[in-house]
This record gives structure tokens, sequence and C-alpha cells, in this order.
């Protein structure tokens, strides 16, 4: 133990970990709490048919980037930002990038760490987003995907105005710059990122891994002892096929999905996981499993587990967790200024020694790393883990081998995907 | 509302003095036909905002066309779709009968497991019945998906059963229930069985003794009496035990989704899928129609067969 843990952002992330639970996990409670999640869909709908009815068109109003001022000067004082669980720095109560910003602006961000997934936190936003009201939060997170593409094309993410993020100009990393799903990042920006490769328990694999189709082989896995992660195995199947998600379409998802018919009925297999698969690694039902960096790489660098994360042969997954102001934010310059202040190398870091996911500024790096030499003992050593981890800071090699996910951007595409990959697991 | 004196004035022949007798039986009926009022209403007017309301509403929503998310942004528009009923119905039969089946097997082992354990204690439990009935209900005071969530470790793969006796080689290394169908119903089962219980312990207390002795004193074996005279007189225990287990159970989604495997999908996973990862209200709405209406036919059917009024009434009661 250490004398002054609160000090220490490695010592209270593995606590605060180990006492609360994964990323993911919360999500569960509230998917299967049952009764106040049928109130809330009930009272979605309700507000879904009210609005209906008495407006006209939704969204597309308010979007427009001319239309909404970004100047500092004119920000407001407080800010809501609603992102994942355990997705930013803790120190004590506070959140000290939180209160660098607010010394820095004069700015105070109420954080909600609300969001379990990206489907329903989209369903809770929904009905007001369909009235063009103001939903509450000037700052969301969303993966890239289905629900950011609704977001956009219906006009629900306030459109940016490049003229007022600096720090982002100057230090974003290369992949976060103008994804493909929203070019020029004209209403998004990089909160943090992942891959989703393989992430095994090297105490139960009967040798190590190294490409997707070795979770289908009993040479590599014992009887029932493989996880799928259903959202992203689709895209992840597809890189490892040689498929470029991106421009696939239904001849290549049949492929994808013929794929992951034969795993789900090879004798490897055992579970298909919405998010939370890390329970079941961590409580030794699952060798191996489809999983994301973050998840695998903080239970082996901070809690000493023997877990390995690898980019299989193939190739991974990229997937880009994305900043972006909801529509009639009240807040609009301020969220922006917010979003460009984590781009500031020192405050990034701040964030990524705590998330061990990859961050959208590659300067953290040298600075964990100097962090490191300043520090002793195992938190020096984790430091240094997590500064050295080739999957928190993919050099070219690294990502010549990665892909982003499909976008789905039509409801016959929507339709099309669902209908080819649910069925699967829904049998 | 309640009638007032003037609403009936005119049934009453004017100038004619009522003798006091009926007047007062009169100031009695009004009473109680407020009080019918008063006491309903609370339960009504809830009933009304938290049942038929939604039930409207969604019943519209599965008769609505659009809801796309991109293309209407969700928005739905009331049209009389009726393809929504025939999509959910073709995409879905298999998980609708897999569902009837897994709560049927489910129920009968409920009934199994409940009804000698409702006997015992109705028959035999002495002084200390209402203790040991209140151990059927203590699940009840602990978190319905934290419950659910023990089984898995319970069950897991190197849990607290199987970890030990896998050690042992007892069982194969490779031997595991979770993701199977039996891990489904046993959750199910567990879940439900206090629901079953407690009719079948209702009415088993209510069945007079003396009976009973009767049929013993005719000269009737144990087994003959409990035939006879128990098991009919339990009979609307047990048809309130079967719709409080069954119809629940068919459409229950926890147990699926934390136990389960692919091959185990139960119809309220799928339409929680539609409802809140997907958006689609209205395939969802439609498939929820079609699951309510399902369990309608058959409770009533199972009634018609098996109940009699009185048991029907009974069920009611002991409900």
């Amino acid at each position: 133990m250490t004398p002054e843990p609160q000090d220490q952002p490695g010592f209270s992330a593995a606590l605060a970990r180990g006492l609360t639970s994964q990323r993911m996990s919360r999500r569960n409670v509230m998917k299967l709490g049952g009764m106040s999640v049928g109130a809330l869909s009930l009272s979605s709908i309700l507000a879904a048919c009210s609005s209906g009815s008495s407006t006209g068109g939704a969204g597309g109003s308010s979007s427009g980037s001319g239309a909404v001022d970004f100047d500092p000067a004119n920000a407001g004082s407080t800010l809501n930002f609603s992102n994942w669980p355990l997705y930013i720095d803790k120190a004590n109560k506070g959140f000290p990038s939180l209160d660098a910003f607010k010394e820095a602006s004069g700015i105070s961000v109420t954080y909600n760490d609300e969001i379990n997934d990206n489907a329903s936190f989209f369903g809770e936003l929904l009905p007001q987003l369909q009235a063009g009201q103001d939903v509450g939060r000037d700052i969301v997170v969303i993966t890239n995907g289905e629900y950011l593409a609704a977001l956009i094309q219906n006009g629900w993410a306030t459109e940016l105005d490049s003229n007022y993020r600096p720090n982002f100009d100057a230090n974003a990393a290369s992949w976060a710059k103008s994804p493909f799903y929203d070019e020029g990042n004209r209403h998004t920006m990089a909160w943090q990122s992942g891959l989703t490769g393989i992430g095994y328990n090297t105490t139960l694999v009967n040798q190590p891994p190294t490409k997707l189709d070795d979770l289908m082989s009993t040479d590599f896995f014992r009887s029932a002892t493989v996880g799928v992660l259903k959202s992203d195995a689709p895209d992840l199947v597809m890189v490892n096929l040689g498929i470029d998600p991106k421009t696939s379409q239904q001849p290549e998802w049949d492929e994808a999905a013929a794929w992951l018919t034969k795993l789900r009925d090879s004798d490897t297999f055992y579970a298909a996981y919405d998010q939370d698969y890390i329970d079941d690694l961590t409580a030794g039902n699952l060798a191996g499993t489809m999983a994301w960096s973050g998840d695998v790489l903080y239970y082996k660098i901070w809690e000493g587990q023997p877990f390995e994360f690898i980019v299989p042969a193939d190739g991974s997954l990229l997937w880009i967790d994305n900043m972006l102001i909801p529509a009639h934010s009240q807040n609009p310059a301020g969220a922006l200024e917010m979003m460009d202040f984590f781009y500031k190398p020192e405050i990034a870091q701040m964030v990524t020694e705590w998330v061990l996911y990859m961050s959208p500024v590659p300067a953290v790096q040298d600075l964990i790393a100097k962090h490191a030499k300043d520090e002793t003992g195992t938190y020096a050593k984790q430091l240094t883990d997590t500064a050295e981890s080739p999957m928190l800071w993919p050099d070219e090699a690294l990502l010549s081998q990665v892909q982003l996910g499909r976008n789905l951007t039509t409801d016959a595409e929507s339709e099309a995907w669902h209908a080819t990959f649910d069925k699967i697991w829904e049998q | 509302m309640a009638k007032t004196a003037s609403d009936t004035a005119g049934l009453i022949p004017e100038g004619l003095e009522l003798p006091p007798a009926r007047k007062g039986e009169r100031a009695l009926a009004r009473r109680r036909r407020l009080a019918a009022y008063l006491m309903l209403s609370p339960g009504g007017l809830y009933l009304v905002i938290g049942f038929v309301i939604p039930l409207v509403i969604i019943v519209i929503l599965s008769l609505s066309s659009g809801g796309g998310l991109f293309s209407s942004g969700g928005k739905t528009t009331f049209s009389w779709e009726w393809s929504n009923y025939s999509q959910a119905i073709s995409d879905n039969w298999k998980i609708y009968l897999r569902s009837i089946a897994y709560a049927a097997i489910a129920t009968t082992i409920c009934i199994g497991l409940a009804y000698p354990m409702a006997y015992w204690i109705a028959f035999y439990g002495g002084r200390w019945k209402a203790t040991l009935f209140m151990m059927i209900l203590v699940p009840f005071f602990v978190s319905f998906v934290i419950r659910t969530i023990q089984w898995n470790f319970i069950l897991g793969t190197n849990g607290l059963l199987f970890g030990p006796l896998k050690n042992l080689g007892v069982i194969p290394e490779d031997f595991h229930v979770l993701r199977t169908p039996v891990a489904v119903i046993a959750g199910i089962t567990y879940n439900y069985m206090p629901f079953a219980a407690l009719p079948l312990y209702v009415a088993l207390e209510r069945i007079d003794r003396r009976l009973v002795e009767a049929a013993k004193d005719l000269y009737a074996s144990k087994s003959m009496s409990f035939r006879k005279v128990v098991l009919p007189l339990s009979a609307p225990g047990i048809f309130a035990a079967v719709i409080l287990t069954f119809v629940p159970a068919t459409g229950d989604y926890v147990n699926s989704t934390i136990l389960g495997g692919p091959g185990t999908t139960m119809i309220g996973q799928i339409i929680q899928n539609f409802f809140l990862v997907r958006h689609l209200y209205t395939i969802a709405a439609a498939m929820s129609v079609i699951l309510m209406l399902g369990m309608l036919v058959l409770a009533l059917a199972y009634a018609r067969v098996l109940g009699t009024e009185d048991s029907t009434l009974a069920a009611g009661a002991a409900a």
C-alpha cells in the first residue's frame, strides 16, 4: 500500500475498478432491471408519439454551423458531459482533468458516467431529439457505427466550427483526423479509441493463439471456452477474411456470417456477449475471447492477471469513441472548448494513465514515459508498461493491420445487416 | 359518480311519502354504491394509466409503419400495417414455440416441486407453518437479476458446483450446463417456484381436514384419500399456480439472457432487442401483442379444459 493512494491515479484506478466493475457491466443491471427499463422505453414511446404529432420535421434545423456561435468568449458557465463509466481520470471524488478545465476556462462540468451502451443511450435521447428539444447534455461520447451515423444524418449532432480547435489541429493522431464516417471532423472529435482483437488467459490455453481462426481450433482452446463479442464480431471477422468492412456488402456479410456460424457450432464455442465478456474471462469460464484492448490490458497491467491481448495475424478492428454536441445544446461554445482542451497532451495524459485505451494524442506516450521515471516501485513499472504497450501507441505497422468497421447509413442496410448477423446468436 | 337523491326523484310518484324503513334502505344502498366507486376507482385509475393506455399505444404502434432510424428519424405513422404481424410471426415462430415449451417444462417442474412442499407445510407444519412458508418467500427479498446472476457462479464451468466435481474427476473437464436449455429452464423454475407454491399452499391449507378423516373412516387408503379428496380440492390452487408460473415464464428474458446461449433464445429477448437496441418499435410492439394474445388464448383454453367454474373463481381468489 502507498501512503497516499488518492494521489496516485494508478492505485485509485485499480481500487475503483475493483470495487465497482468494468466499464460495461453496469449496463446489464440496467438492461435486466426489467421493470425500470420497461418504464423507460414506455415513456420514450409516449414521448415519441406525442412529439410525432406535434412537430413536423425534427432535426436538421439547428445544426447548421452558421447558426451556432462557437466563440469561447460567449461560452456559458456550465456543461453537462455524458460519458461511459470509468472512462476518465479520477482522484478522491473529483476529476483532475475537468478541474484543470474549470481553472483554465471558468466552466464547471457536470460529469455523468451514464452511457452503458450506444443503443440504449441513443434510445434515451431519441424522444427529445425527435421533438427538436435540448437533450440536457452538451457533450456525449458515441462509438463510430450505426447510432453515430443516425445522429449525424438526422441533424442531431451539432456541426462544429473548425476555427475553434487549435489543440486538436496541432496534436490529434492521424487516425483521429477526418475519419471516413465523419470527414473533416465536422461533427465529432475522438475521445478515446481501442482495438478489438483476441484476449486470452495464458494459463487456460493449450497454446497461444495468433490468428482469428484459432478460436475454433481445439489445438488452441479446450471445449466450450471461447467467447464472441456480438457487436464487433462481423467487422472483426471481415478484416480477418481480408475484406475491408467499410466497403463491404451483402455477399461479404454472408461470408462473415458463415465464419461466425462455424465458430458458433464448433466445439470450442462457449458464449456470445453483448459486452460483459470480461466477467467470464476473469472467472475462468473463458480461455479466450474477442475482446477490447483496454479491458484486457487493464487486468494485465494493473491487476497482474495472466491475460494477453493480441492483434490477430490478419488484423484487428479499430473503433473510435467520439465526442459530439447534441443538437440544441445550451452551451455549444463551452462544449467545443472542452473537447479541444482534452487535446492538450498534459490533459490527455491524465486520462490515458487512468483508462488505458488508445489516446488520440500521440505525444502522451513520451509524457507517461517521463512520468514513470519520476515514480518508483510498482507504480513506475505500471506506467512504463503503459507507455510501452504497443496496443496503446499504434505505429504505422500496426495501423496498417487495423480497419474501422462498417458504417450503416440507411434503413435497408441496417435491416439487412441485422437480419444477417443477429440470427446467428438468436436461433 | 354517486347518484344523488334527485336522480331517483322521477321514479317516486310525487307526493308519496315513503315509509321510514324504505327510506333507510335507499340511503344504505346509495352509501354502498358510493363505497363501491370509492373502493374501485383508485385501483381502476391506476390500471387505466399503467395498463390500458400503454396497451392501446402498443397496439397502435404494432399497426404503424415507418420507424426507420435513417429515413424517418425513428418516427412511426399509424397505417393498419398488418405486415408487422406476419413478419413478427414468420421470423420468430420457432422462438415463440421454444418459449412456450421452456415455460411449460419449467411450470411442470415448479408444480412437481412445490406441491409436496406446500402439502407438507399445510398438513404437518403445525405451529411452524408461517415460518416455513416464509422461507419459501425469502428468495424474493433478493433482486431477481442478482439471484439469476448468482446462478452464473453456481453453474459456471469452474463454478461452485462443477469446479470441485471436475477437480475430483467425477465429471469431464469440458462439462458445462451454462448456455444450455437445462440452465435456462432450471433458472426459470427456481425464479418462479414461489409463484407456484403460494396458491398451492393457500388451497391446501383451506381443505377441511374432517373430509380426509371421513375418507379414512370409509376405508380409503392413504393414496386413495389423496386422489379422491385432497387432489380435487386443491385443483383451484394448481390452476392458479400454473397460470401464475406459465404466463410470466413464457415472456421471461432474464434467465435466457444470463444463463442461456445462442440456441436458447426466448421471445422476450427478441422483443427486448427490437425495443431497446434496434429501436424498431413497430415490429417489437407486434411481437408483444402476439405474445399477449397467445398467452390469453392458451390460458382460456386451459381454463376450459381443466378448470371448472368454481376452480377458476377460486383460483382468482387464491391469486
